[in-house]
């Protein structure tokens, strides 16, 4: 059922868009995929046997009339119960499509018997046949649909996979470009530049190395000393903005400061921590930036104060910049590279952590 | 034109007041820090227009707008943010104007003669809101001319009364002239329907007490009244009480 010329819409054989694997048997080209899929398996089918037979072209013409009946009343069925299907999870939907192929195949294969046996079309078929037909006709048609359907599974995952790369490579850029922080930053240096043109210059200059790290490439790395630099000078933006309201404790060991991590790790989370525990506090609070050296793996552990429960805001943006770390932390280390939450009631702590040697193959150097 | 700046952070409130400095006809009259300020400096200044930040802590920029129409004298309200994601919501409050941070001299300039060219009847209709609303952070309550902010993680009841609804909570009780079911509806998430005249907060439930008589009365923390819970209630209320343990 894969047609080598894949147009947009080949997209529609590899399992519909409903979440379901299996492709779409009321679409026109998934049907006529079938009917050519049929067709070589009844080829298939006449080729094989090594006894003499009477007339391969006869014999062709029959089992393909059978093959074609099965296969597109499976299809039709199929094509009608999908939306049945679709309510039962991946599995099941899998269970029942094979048992409707089966039950099809039983059914038609039964009839065919009857028609053959009672009727008069050239064809006779000896009574003790009778379930050996029906068995066999089984068996062909549970190997084939297992087949098939495993086809269509791993096919449908295969896409998947790259639909979950290309989105977390947008997700990258995307978690990249902070409106709120650039436009607030922008007022903060405007609003500066009448009472204290020194801090805003300043400012300005700290908001470009903050940028150049962010537009910089999503996969490369940086050293933990430029990550550490940048996350300063966002807290010192960040500082003048808010002014008291964010107090900014660092409490940082003897660290490899040429430790490689992906880039831009540590800076989305103090501008999520910023976001959801500072700026919804009206009395603001303390980030702490606390960092280890422990058995070769560098710990880093970030923590803000969280607004009273009834105030939080369930925001997906910092779910999926804390997913989009992790995912980028597991595709840099592995294993070795973790990334833990502890929310309490008033506290919520991010621990990075992730080993202080290089990993073996030598990523491209960041800024 | 009297004009009240409400934002969070401090460079933004300076800067709004020597741009207001800048335009003629036009005195900053007050800085608020936070939407509840901001509410309580409008009620007792009578501001012409306030230019409002959307997103401040303990109560934002949409709903002090919406607490502001209940003034006697509401003001214009002119929004401003960094980023214009509440663009929607915004405009759906018939507010004035709508300016993005940081806000060009000009820009400002056009936003409140467009202000000052309305009358205060005009004003008042579009203080209206209209559309979906979230749930509110704080009542808001009119005594002798005072605003009073009641913050809703506070209270401990709503109990209706003929046309009013007591707000019970530590420091007292207020009453509002709101429905119990528009209440309930509002706050349905942090409030349980105990009886068909009242609604307890599901923070501060204690207990449920069983009366000699067979019937229940549910026990909240920090007050000493116990409420009358009906039979028709009851059943929610435990498995609500069985959520909230579990």
């Amino acid at each position: 059922m894969n047609q080598p010329s894949q147009a947009p819409e080949g997209a529609v054989k590899s399992g519909g868009s409903d979440g379901l694997f299996l492709p779409d048997f009321c679409n026109v080209r998934v049907v006529f995929a079938v009917v050519i899929i049929s067709e070589l398996l009844a080829f298939v089918l006449t080729l094989a046997p090594t006894g003499a037979r009477s007339d391969v072209w006869d014999g062709l013409s029959l089992i393909s009339l059978f093959v074609q009946w099965v296969a597109l009343s499976s299809t039709a069925l199929l094509c009608l119960a999908r939306p049945w299907l679709r309510r039962f999870g991946n599995r099941p939907a899998a269970g029942f499509s094979y048992l409707i192929v089966l039950a099809v195949t039983a059914a038609l294969s039964e009839i065919t018997y009857r028609i053959a046996h009672h009727a008069d079309i050239g064809v006779v078929l000896p009574a003790y046949w009778h379930s050996g037909f029906l068995l066999r006709n089984l068996g062909i048609g549970a190997i084939v649909g297992a087949v098939a359907l495993r086809y269509f599974y791993v096919q449908y995952q295969w896409k998947r996979h790259i639909e979950a790369e290309a989105r977390a490579r947008v997700q990258a850029l995307q978690a990249r470009i902070r409106p709120h922080f650039l436009f607030n930053s922008m007022n903060t240096i405007a609003a500066l530049t009448r009472s204290r043109p020194e801090l805003a210059e300043e400012a300005v200059q700290d908001l470009a190395d903050v940028f150049r790290a962010t537009l910089g490439d999503a996969h490369s790395q940086f050293s933990l000393e430029t990550e550490l630099t940048v996350a300063r000078r966002y807290l010192h933006i960040e500082k003048l903005r808010l002014g008291e309201r964010l107090t900014v404790e660092w409490d940082i060991g003897d660290l490899p400061l040429d430790a490689q991590l992906p880039a831009l790790t540590l800076q989305p989370l103090l501008e999520n921590a910023i976001y959801h525990g500072i700026e919804p506090l009206p009395e603001g609070g303390t980030i702490r930036i606390e960092g280890r050296l422990e058995n070769g793996a560098v710990r880093l552990v970030i923590s803000n104060p969280l607004p009273p429960a009834a105030q939080r805001t369930r925001s997906r943006g910092n779910r999926m910049a804390l997913d989009n770390i992790r995912e980028r932390m597991a595709f840099a280390y592995g294993g070795r590279g973790a990334l833990k939450i502890n929310e309490s009631d008033t506290r919520f702590t991010v621990e990075l952590s992730f080993p202080a040697a290089p990993p073996a193959e030598a990523p491209q150097e960041g800024a | 034109m009297r004009i009240l700046i409400a934002d969070d952070e401090e460079p933004a409130r300076a800067r709004l007041r020597s741009l207001v400095q800048e335009c003629s006809g036009c005195e900053v009259v007050g800085e608020a820090a936070n939407g509840r300020a901001a509410l309580l400096m409008c009620s007792s200044d009578a501001p012409d227009i306030v230019l409002l930040d959307i997103r401040m802590p303990a109560m934002d920029g949409l709903e002090t707008a919406m607490h502001l129409t209940t003034l006697e004298h509401p003001p214009a309200v002119i929004f401003t943010t960094a980023y214009g994601d509440y663009a929607l919501e915004a405009f759906e409050t018939h507010a004035v104007d709508y300016l993005l941070k940081p806000i060009r001299r000009e820009r400002l300039e056009q936003a409140l003669a467009k202000a000052c060219k309305l009358t205060r009847a005009q004003i008042a209709r579009l203080g209206a809101v209209s559309g979906k609303q979230r749930a509110r952070t704080h009542i808001c309550v009119r005594r002798r001319g005072n605003l009073q902010l009641v913050p809703v993680a506070d209270i401990r009841y709503f109990q209706a009364d003929q046309k009013y609804v007591t707000v019970c909570f530590p420091g007292g009780q207020v009453l509002i002239e709101e429905s119990l079911k528009a209440l309930e509806q509002e706050f349905g998430e942090a409030f349980t329907r105990i009886h068909r005249n009242a609604l307890v907060a599901n923070a501060h439930l204690a207990g449920l007490v069983r009366q000699p008589s067979g019937h229940f009365q549910v026990s909240l923390r920090g007050i000493e009244e116990q409420l009358e819970v009906s039979r028709r209630h009851a059943p929610a209320l435990r498995r609500r009480l069985k959520d909230l343990r579990a």
